[in-house]
């Protein structure tokens, strides 16, 4: 049944105009691999009957069992236009019917949405998919915000309308008025996050942005292609006809004419979506529901549906099926959205080049990826790993931006932390073979040029997560990914037998590079740990572990969370530290760092890679920095890019710039391992006010200058009222009226609180958004579902961090107190947290 | 801004303390009588007169120099009286002698005194004290005594008992008082059952109250308790004691025993026990609590495990020599090198006399430290160090890939032992790495998918402590396991290559040295990871030249000179 070959594939490679790179996005439980599957089964890979609930691009045995699809999954398929005059309407220039769309479906569960945005880096238009009933809910929003912010054009299809039908048995103008609120609600997010230069993306159906159908039933419609019906037998123009088919335009029966008004000489007219869009597929579903038979041919007539032998045999929900796809296939709808509104690679990296590039605008490398050129050098972003059939090894998977990726080519492989010029992170190694991903299956192909997505195989011990191959010497990397999701919650695992250990050791490396999001390491306390997003991510990424990458028995303990430490004050004094020779004296204060500026530098939008011009630019004008301030900031810490900074607020002192390099080690050093409990600090500034300095380069070395300043940064966060910060999430909750109660008791008992709630409009349902520190969540959804009769569905996502409530952490009668406690135990340390006359010298 | 350097005001009230732990209580001004008991007057006397020795090195710990003076006086004249008596009955000298050595005593006797002749030469012995050791004060300071020329060192306080290269040492532990009767009701209270099996250890300067304290036990109806005596031997199951005879036969039977040590053990000994014995409860006696508790170990050895993961892609080590005393040293020294070349990593030396945080943190392109010393010294943990301090046993595990690392419970702090057991398997352990290296290899063009050219990358490593991945962790190189350049010849000294040539040759700036054809790593450090990289690194210089393009020479004048306190320019003495 495959309807094209990996030849045809290659040779639609070339054209990058009629190419379509989409991922399909959407809210868990929307319908997405089902959406995919009708695609899917239009390309031909798997047989009709399977489609709407085979999951083809669930690969994983769990995914299919629990219906969550955790991994994302790509698939190249092969589409043309029904009509071969609608090329015209390709924004694009383009002769060709042949299109390739290359589609990724990814995971809509929020524990896993570092899938998505891996997802979305390599492609260039996204299908949002939404739910009828439900609405746009808090995972729409923020995976739509995640492809705006990757300049990505959105497309949607409303899904599941035959619930809407079936189950809730609206009538036509209701149904119409859910779309627009549906409809309204994607554009408000959509408008929120305008981006000037991908213009203005706002869906609408009359545009042909948006198509409404049923994943489960394969079938779809966008008001285009019941437009096209209608021109010919109205003979008006299509383009015309599709803005009649939507919003507040009538067809008056009586008088031929259009109106704008909804109502004709004391009657109500019927609105013309429902009357030409509506219609039939109501009346289809009435006879067919309701088991009229005798209709049921004339109405086949009559919109040109013919059946099989077999076919005519069925009844109820099967005919339903079969006619409204054979009515309506949902892949033509969807076929014909996307190649008529999603850009190609060619138009899309255009504008895209600048997000994603790091480099100068004009350099060899950006120019190729603006012009996606298959002759420029090469340009090739490998967004994640996936594991192969042999054993800790993996495809790299990403997408050619410019030049031609082919076996045997010798690349460079530029790993996150590469700078240009210097050999750290960087590597030589000729691409062993590129494939192509379909799915549960992938195929060789013997090169791929720019504007695809393909597998490479051969790189994967050269990268972690997700890194830059390029040919050229000259080249930046290209934009390293940021999360929306972070590894907030912990556990630490361990053998069960010791001989184990190296193979648990060797798995955690797997995992580490099969999730995009996922961290592994070992504690100073010699603990194995897994972070990750969420409850659920953390259970199936340990789930892996034990039964794939690792194999062998282990003990997993109690989830934990991750804290840092911070400073809720400025210090109260100018701290000082002496040299161990005495000679040398540094002094310095601690303050918060504004929250939004360690926000930005979380999400990579200030650097200690940036211009420090326009960083101070930046901090100036968004953060209310003093200029001067901002352009003498010395590190980022911890790992030279945390959230943590260090100023320079000295005046004419001498030898200064000969000491940098040891304050900064000892800055490094100090922001990995807190005073308080050795826990990585966040949120805190730290201002240089002097220094005194020997003036024998032998006496201010290295090891006078690196204990001294850690010890210097220790006495001035001392001094600073110091805290412990906890992770938070965001909660969104739907919920019915009658259940609220229960949830509010839930929240405060596990000191969350309630900041918004709104009610869905034309529904009971109302929508809870709260704050719920990552401590309190384990066990949250179950404790949550037996206290409102399983009627919420909470989302929980990391939002931000919070100073942990309840005194200072020095003080062991406090709660804070208490967790530093058994923190400082656990490590090893004294119980007692340190005063700062451990670190702070007298003059 | 100080156009001078600070001044020197502040008092020096905080040192970097010794890592090594000291049993100290502070010690009352004790009476002559207890001094006399105290530190063995009698039969140090005694053995500097049997063995003949001429110049004696008395060394102390820091805590126990107050009363050097003391010691010193009673030793001579103790000495001088001795010296009148033999001078009158020299024949009867050396009868009865052998039956009288007290508990605890061992002198170590390396080399026979050359001057052993029965031609008594009367000279006056001369006595001289150590103070501030190089090292740790459990080890015996050669070096120090060497230079004083002595012929025997008297070494005082607690000691590692680790054997020494040079020198015949006489030990003296200065024993500490115990309250019989508490250790009694707290070994009550620890094991209930009669019949449990315990081994008594007890720290140094406690030990000689074993013997009574194990006859108590007995007596109250403990008929397993073992109590163990001091031996010579850091390699002891029980490092430096006796163990059970049916341990003997089988290290296992050791297991079954329980370990009631009396004061509180350095944490070397604690890891070293750790697989060996079933369990360990300590009876603290700086406090009077006298109440004993169960030692955790295990989150102890989690603890080094973490460490030597972190180490684990490590690219530049320094040895650290923390002893130059301790019989085998050179050859540790020599087999860690070869580990870590081996590793195609990079290892630099160094002796800085007693270890401080300031002295580790002046070398920063260092990522990891392997130390060098006696086994209760090796082991240090501080927080204050800007890295990581390892032992040659945790360096073996380090190096090791981590396809292969384990980590049992097994920890071994005496180098000796290690090199033993290298020894033995030396050669085995190294095909056996070359084999693995080869089943890699195998197992690569196995799936003949992935087989990797020649000219490609060595692969990043998986940093287990960040959970990143780091490049150029083996800088020079892992595709030599065995490299060609000269190695170290058997003997132990490195046999040395002159450069091609000895002239001066102008360097490009910018310019790596190198060895062996790979690149310097600390000089790649330099290069890379500082922004100030000394003086002269931010101009250019700049020759005057003649017509003739000939550098034009300047006449040379004086410079400053002196010390840092303050220096002295030119011929005047002013000090600026």
């Amino acid at each position: 049944m495959v309807q094209f070959t990996v030849e045809e594939l290659r040779e639609l490679m070339d054209n990058p105009i009629n190419i379509r790179n989409m991922s399909v996005i959407a809210h868990v439980d929307h319908g997405k691999s089902t959406l995919t599957d009708s695609l899917v089964q239009k390309a031909g890979i798997i047989s009709a009957k399977n489609a709407g609930s085979a999951r083809f691009t669930d690969t994983r045995p769990d995914e299919q069992e629990r219906g969550v699809t955790i991994k994302s999954t790509a698939i190249s398929l092969y589409g043309s236009l029904v009509d071969p005059e609608d090329l015209k309407d390709i924004p694009v220039k383009t002769t060709k019917n042949d299109f390739l769309v290359n589609l990724i479906d990814s995971p809509g569960h929020v524990d896993f949405s570092s899938e998505v945005t891996a997802a979305l880096r390599v492609t260039d238009g996204a299908l949002v998919v939404v739910d009828t009933v439900e609405g746009v809910c808090v995972q729409t929003e923020t995976v739509l915000r995640q492809a705006l912010g990757e300049r990505i054009k959105p497309v949607v299809i409303i899904n599941k309308v035959d619930r809407a039908l079936l189950e809730l048995q609206v009538s036509k103008e209701d149904l119409y008025q859910n779309f627009s609120r549906v409809i309204e609600s994607v554009n408000v997010v959509i408008a929120t996050y305008f981006d000037k230069t991908l213009g203005d993306v706002q869906v609408q159906p009359d545009k042909g942005t948006i198509a409404f159908g049923s994943g489960l039933h394969g079938w779809a419609f966008t008001v285009r292609q019941f437009a096209t019906r209608y021109s010919k037998k109205f003979g008006v123009d299509k383009t015309k006809m599709m803005e009649r088919l939507w919003g507040d335009n009538f067809f008056n029966a009586k008088t031929k004419k259009w109106t704008k008004i909804g109502t004709h000489e004391g009657q109500t007219l019927e609105r013309a979506f429902n009357q030409f869009c509506l219609d039939p597929i109501f009346r289809i579903f009435d006879s067919v529901m309701n088991f009229k038979k005798e209709e049921i041919p004339k109405l086949l007539e009559k919109l040109e549906i013919k059946l099989t032998a077999e076919e005519r045999d069925l009844e109820g929900k099967q005919l339903l099926k079969v006619v409204m796809r054979k009515f309506l296939p949902a892949a033509d709808a969807l076929m014909e959205m996307m190649i008529l509104h999603l850009p190609s690679p060619a138009v899309a990296q255009k504008y895209r080049m600048e997000t994603l590039y790091e480099g100068p605008p004009d350099d060899e490398s950006a120019i190729g990826i603006r012009d996606c050129d298959p002759k420029g050098p090469l340009m090739l972003y490998v967004s994640k790993m996936v594991p192969t059939s042999d054993k800790g090894r993996f495809y790299a998977f990403g997408r050619v931006f410019s030049g031609t990726a082919r076996s045997g080519l010798k690349v460079r492989i530029q790993g996150p932390n590469f700078l240009p010029g210097k050999k750290e992170d960087m590597f030589i190694k000729s691409i062993q073979r590129t494939i192509l991903m379909m799915g549960r299956y992938t195929e060789p192909i013997e090169d791929v040029p720019a504007g695809n997505i393909l597998g490479l195989v051969g790189v994967d011990q050269f990268l972690l997560k997700s890194g830059t191959l390029t040919t050229s010497e000259t080249a930046h990397n290209m934009k390293v990914m940021k999360f929306s999701v972070s590894p907030v919650v912990q556990r630490s695992v361990e053998v069960k037998n010791a001989n184990d250990l190296p193979k648990l050791v060797e798995g955690l490396k797997r995992l580490s590079k099969s999730d995009p999001c996922v961290l592994t390491y070992i504690a100073p306390t010699g603990e194995h740990v897994v972070a990750g997003a969420g409850e659920l991510h953390l259970e199936i990424c340990l789930k892996d572990l034990e039964e794939d990458h690792a194999g062998v028995p282990l003990r997993i303990s109690d989830p934990v969370v991750q804290y840092r430490e911070s400073v809720n004050g400025t210090s109260s004094m100018t701290a000082l530290s002496k040299s161990p020779n005495k000679h040398n004296r540094l002094y310095m204060i601690a303050q918060p760092l504004e929250e939004g500026v360690a926000k930005d530098i979380e999400q990579g939008r200030i650097g200690p890679r940036d211009d420090f011009k326009a960083r101070a630019r930046v901090l100036a004008d968004d953060h209310g920095w003093d200029v001067t301030d901002a352009r003498k900031i010395w590190c980022f810490g911890p790992d030279t890019n945390g959230a943590n900074l260090l100023v320079d607020q000295t005046k004419a002192v001498q030898y200064l710039n000969e000491i940098k390099d040891s304050v900064v080690s000892g800055f490094q050093w100090a922001t990995k391992e807190g005073p308080i409990a050795e826990e990585p600090m966040r949120s805190v500034r730290w201002n240089i006010m002097d220094v005194t300095l020997h003036t024998d380069a032998i006496h201010r070395g290295g090891g006078q200058i690196i204990p001294t300043a850690r010890r210097v940064l220790y006495a001035s966060t001392l001094l600073a009222d110091p805290g412990l910060l906890e992770p938070v999430f965001l909660v969104e909750i739907q919920v019915p009226e009658q259940a609220m109660g229960g949830i509010y008791g839930v929240l405060t008992r596990r000191r969350g609180h309630v900041f918004e709630e709104m009610q869905r409009p034309g529904t009971p349902l109302f929508n809870i958004k709260a704050y719920l520190p990552v401590n309190e969540s384990f066990g949250f959804n179950a404790d949550l579902r037996s206290n409102t009769g399983g009627q919420a569905f909470p989302q929980l996502v990391f939002d931000h961090w919070q100073i942990l409530p309840g005194g200072s952490p020095a003080d062991k009668t406090t709660m804070p107190g208490a967790i530093v406690e058994t923190m400082r135990k656990r490590k090893g340390l004294k119980p007692e947290v340190p005063g700062y006359e451990n670190y702070y010298d007298k003059l | 801004m100080a156009e001078y350097g600070p001044t020197l005001s502040t008092p020096a009230e905080r040192t970097f303390e010794d890592s090594i732990p000291v049993v100290a209580d502070p010690q009352l001004r004790m009476s002559h009588e207890q001094l006399y008991l105290q530190y063995e007057i009698k039969r140090t006397v005694r053995e500097i007169r049997e063995g003949q020795w001429r110049r004696i090195a008395l060394q102390f710990p820091d805590e126990m120099l107050v009363d050097a003076p003391r010691v010193y006086e009673k030793l001579q004249s103790g000495l001088k009286t001795e010296r009148l008596l033999s001078r009158q009955n020299s024949k009867l000298r050396t009868i009865g002698v052998d039956d009288s050595v007290p508990n605890g005593a061992i002198t170590t006797q390396l080399t026979t005194n050359g001057k052993a002749d029965h031609e008594q030469t009367d000279d006056p012995e001369r006595l001289t004290i150590l103070a501030d050791t190089s090292y740790g004060a459990c080890c015996v300071d050669e070096v120090a005594a060497e230079h004083v020329d002595a012929d025997v060192v008297v070494h005082y306080g607690r000691s590692c008992l680790s054997p020494t290269a040079r020198l015949p040492v006489i030990y003296i532990f200065t024993s500490r008082p115990l309250d019989l009767e508490e250790a009694l009701v707290s070994f009550r209270q620890t094991y209930p059952s009669k019949d449990a099996k315990v081994c008594l250890v007890a720290d140094i300067p406690y030990n000689h109250h074993l013997a009574a304290l194990a006859q108590r036990f007995r007596e109250e109806g403990y008929s397993n308790v073992f109590a163990t005596e001091i031996r010579h031997d850091p390699a002891s199951l029980i490092p430096n004691r006796s163990i059970p005879p049916e341990a003997q036969a089988d290290p296992e039977k050791l297991r079954e025993y329980s370990v009631f040590h009396i004061s509180t053990p350095p944490s070397s000994l604690l890891l070293i026990l750790t697989s060996r014995v079933g369990s360990i409860y300590i009876l603290p006696t700086d406090t009077n609590l006298g109440t004993s508790s169960e030692a955790a170990t295990m989150p102890l050895l989690r603890r080094r495990y973490g460490l030597v993961t972190r180490l684990a892609t490590a690219a530049i080590f320094g040895i650290l020599i923390n002893t130059l005393s301790v019989k085998n040293y050179m050859t540790a020294l020599q087999h860690c090198q070869d580990l870590i070349r081996k590793a195609g990593k990079k290892s630099y030396v160094f002796v800085v006399g007693k270890v401080n945080a300031a002295k580790i943190a002046n070398f920063s392109e260092i990522d990891g430290w392997v130390v060098i010393g006696c086994w209760e010294s090796s082991l240090i943990e501080s927080k204050e160090f800007y890295r990581p301090i390892i032992t040659p046993f945790e360096l073996e595990i380090a190096l090791q890939s981590d396809e292969t690392r384990g980590w049992g419970s097994e920890w071994v702090g005496d180098f000796g032992t290690l090199l033993g057991r290298s020894s033995n398997i030396g050669d085995g352990a190294a095909q056996k790495t070359s084999e693995l290296a080869g089943t890699d290899g195998d197992k690569h063009t196995a799936a003949d998918n992935y087989d990797d050219h020649p000219s490609d990358d060595e692969p990043p490593e998986f940093d287990l402590r960040t959970g990143r991945y780091v490049s150029h962790t083996r800088p020079m190189g892992r595709a030599n396991p065995n490299p060609t350049l000269p190695n170290h010849s058997d003997d132990g000294t490195s046999s040395y290559t002159a450069p091609p040539s000895s002239a001066l040759v102008q360097r490009a700036k910018g310019d790596l040295a190198t060895v062996n054809g790979a690149v310097s790593p600390a000089a790649e450090f330099l290069r890379s990871k500082r922004t100030w990289q000394g003086l002269g690194s931010d101009f250019e210089i700049a020759y005057e030249r003649d017509d003739e393009g000939q550098i034009r020479g300047a006449a040379v004048e004086e410079g400053r000179c002196g010390v840092a306190r303050g220096y002295a320019v030119g011929g005047d003495e002013a000090r600026t």
